[in-house]
């Protein structure tokens, strides 16, 4: 078991103190990121006492602690999951060899670019929602908005902390370049699209969380099977905080669901009392969860076969042993390809060349659990219209379906046909100026915006009337 | 090392009921025959959407899926990992059947 102390002014359990080159490279930046906290973060709420969990140590079950916290008081640590010593490569070319403690020189440049690449995205999120505070449905989602927003901020320390320690001046660089980036920065943005698009309301804020966050969550999960060993065990950590973000959305997209179910079950229109229809709402989910298939990369990669051979990326659950070739090398993966005739074909094509794709798999069978649970509580409020996943290939951006049209049926279509039907599958501007009207700002302990379902329960057990945040 | 899994739901609402006690306390009875993981696996899972119907266990490539479980059913689903009985029926069938083939078909990933 690591050893955690919380004393030092970067809590950690990765022995900063007997490192001293580190323990000075990061205590050079935890200024710039307070700073970059300060001016790009949810900055005003800096004053505000928010409800805050933190995290204090590794072990199973007491990782955590809640209590008032001022955000720029946060306690930023650096927190590896524990894992056994001789931890053995499970998958990839070097498959039963030893685990990785530092890089090995010939990854040195793809492993600082997956690195700098998830890093980019954790301070990117906090940039793009760092308005919405001043639009909450409550205090008990202005808190979850809160928490979010600090976890990303320290899964940025988690990656900075990986660039600081093993890849010399161009980590210290990186870890800089960090702070400089910026969400829809003309000149200088976020490194993936998706993390430049602005998040004005609490419908894009669930939606991103439920979504992004998710492909967050599998990006993680597939870095955490990583031969690289202090990787695989600070992403292995990051979970069990992305975790909470991605059920922070689903339970907010479930519960604007339930909300609109609730008043079209008496029989009102949902846009009478403040509340957002289905048909808004399936647009926003369209938007978002294509949008997060983008990230995946390519489905048919040679970078991705080559980071699951060099034992860099595995795939989701990898080590569980749920697949059946730990080195991936005697399967084909069958894909949709479109062809110039506008035809869908399957093509076979390697397996290792298919990574994103399977990774994309998973994550689509879990957003149809998330989307059927959803429905399932319109059922039982007697309402039959659903909300519906769209098809893989419908408005992608990257990979074998960018630069084809296709409805969200999954169906190849002509231009014509996309113009004249686009703005019935994705949010208009007339959409987002509604959405916009109904986000009043409601304050009062227990108290929720008439868009949105309360809670079951309340966070950490205290009751949904809670005073989650206090202002000052 | 041995590919059969038993998975334990850690999403909100089963934590919420105490699906973390229901690991350890699984982990440990299995444990007192299968010490090394030779037999089977056992993982937390994020939450596998049956949450109404949780705690949910389930076993693969068995392929039971067990809801509402407390700690007095866990001795019973031990000793059926062990091979010692039956899969629980009391337990079993709770939850839609489109739901738990979800799970299913990523677990049975073909590749
Ligand atoms: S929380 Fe356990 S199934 Fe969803
Ligand atoms: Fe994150
Ligand atoms: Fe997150």
């Amino acid at each position: 078991m690591s050893i955690v102390d919380l004393e030092a002014k970067i809590p950690n359990n990765v022995g900063l103190r007997e490192n001293k080159r580190l323990m000075m490279a990061l205590e050079k930046w935890q200024p710039k990121f307070l700073d970059w906290w300060a001016n790009m973060g949810p900055s005003d709420f800096n004053q505000d006492q928010v409800y805050l969990r933190t995290a204090i140590g590794v072990g199973q079950g007491g990782w955590a602690h809640f209590d008032y916290v001022k955000m720029p008081d946060y306690r930023w640590g650096i927190f590896l999951a524990d894992g056994p010593d001789d931890r053995k490569i499970h998958f990839g070319d070097n498959v039963g060899e030893k685990a990785w403690p530092e890089v090995p020189g010939e990854f040195r440049n793809r492993l600082r670019r997956l690195i700098v690449t998830q890093g980019d995205t954790e301070p990117a999120s906090v940039e793009q929602q760092r308005m919405l505070g001043h639009c909450c449905p409550s205090l008990y989602d202005l808190r979850s908005l809160f928490q979010v927003n600090v976890e990303e901020g320290r899964h940025l320390w988690a990656m900075v902390y990986l660039l600081q320690t093993h890849f010399g001046a161009d980590g210290r660089d990186e870890a800089e370049a960090m702070l400089e980036r910026h969400s829809g920065d003309q000149d200088n943005p976020r490194i993936l699209q998706a993390f430049n698009y602005p998040v004005n309301n609490w419908l894009d804020f669930f939606c991103f969380t439920a979504f992004m966050d998710r492909d967050g969550k599998y990006q993680l999960a597939s870095l955490a099977e990583s031969s690289f060993d202090p990787l695989a065990r600070t992403t292995q950590f990051m979970l069990a905080e992305e975790a909470y973000h991605l059920q922070t959305g689903e339970n907010g997209v479930g519960r604007i669901v339930k909300r609109t179910g609730e008043i079209m079950a008496e029989g009102k229109d949902p846009r009478t009392v403040g509340a957002i229809p289905l048909d808004v709402i399936q647009r926003y989910v369209n938007f978002w969860f294509t949008g997060s298939m983008d990230l995946f990369g390519g489905e048919d990669s040679t970078n991705a076969a080559e980071a699951f051979a060099m034992g860099l990326k595995g795939r989701y659950r990898e080590s569980d042993g749920i697949y059946k070739d730990p080195k991936a090398l005697n399967a084909n993966y069958s894909l949709e390809m479109p062809t110039e005739d506008g035809k869908i074909e399957k093509k076979d094509i390697p397996l290792r060349r298919a990574m994103n794709a399977v990774l994309l798999d998973a994550y689509i069978a879990d957003c149809k659990r998330i989307v059927e649970r959803w429905n399932r509580d319109l059922d039982k409020l007697g309402v039959h219209q659903h909300i519906q996943l769209p098809d893989h290939k419908f408005n992608r951006h990257q990979g074998v379906y960018a630069g084809f049209r296709f409805n969200p049926a999954g169906e190849i279509i002509d231009e014509a046909t996309w113009t004249k039907h686009h703005t019935d599958w994705l949010p208009t501007q007339a959409d987002r100026d509604y959405v916009q009207s109904c986000m009043v700002h409601v304050t009062e302990p227990g108290k929720f915006a008439n868009y949105i379902a309360p809670p079951p329960q309340g966070v950490n057990n205290q009751p949904i009337e809670f005073e989650y945040v206090k202002f000052h | 090392m041995t590919n059969r899994l038993c998975y334990v739901c850690e999403g909100g609402d089963c934590t919420e009921k105490g699906s973390g006690d229901i690991f350890d306390k699984l982990r440990d009875l299995v444990r007192e025959f299968d010490p090394n993981e030779e037999r089977i696996k056992i993982r937390r899972y994020p939450c596998f959407g049956a949450c109404e119907q949780g705690i949910n266990v389930t076993l693969y490539p068995d392929k039971v899926f067990y809801s509402k479980v407390t700690e007095a059913d866990l001795p019973e689903i031990a000793a059926h990992i062990a091979g010692k009985g039956e899969a629980v029926q009391r337990l079993t069938g709770k939850c839609e059947p489109d739901v738990e083939q979800i799970i299913w078909d990523m677990l049975d990933s073909p590749y």
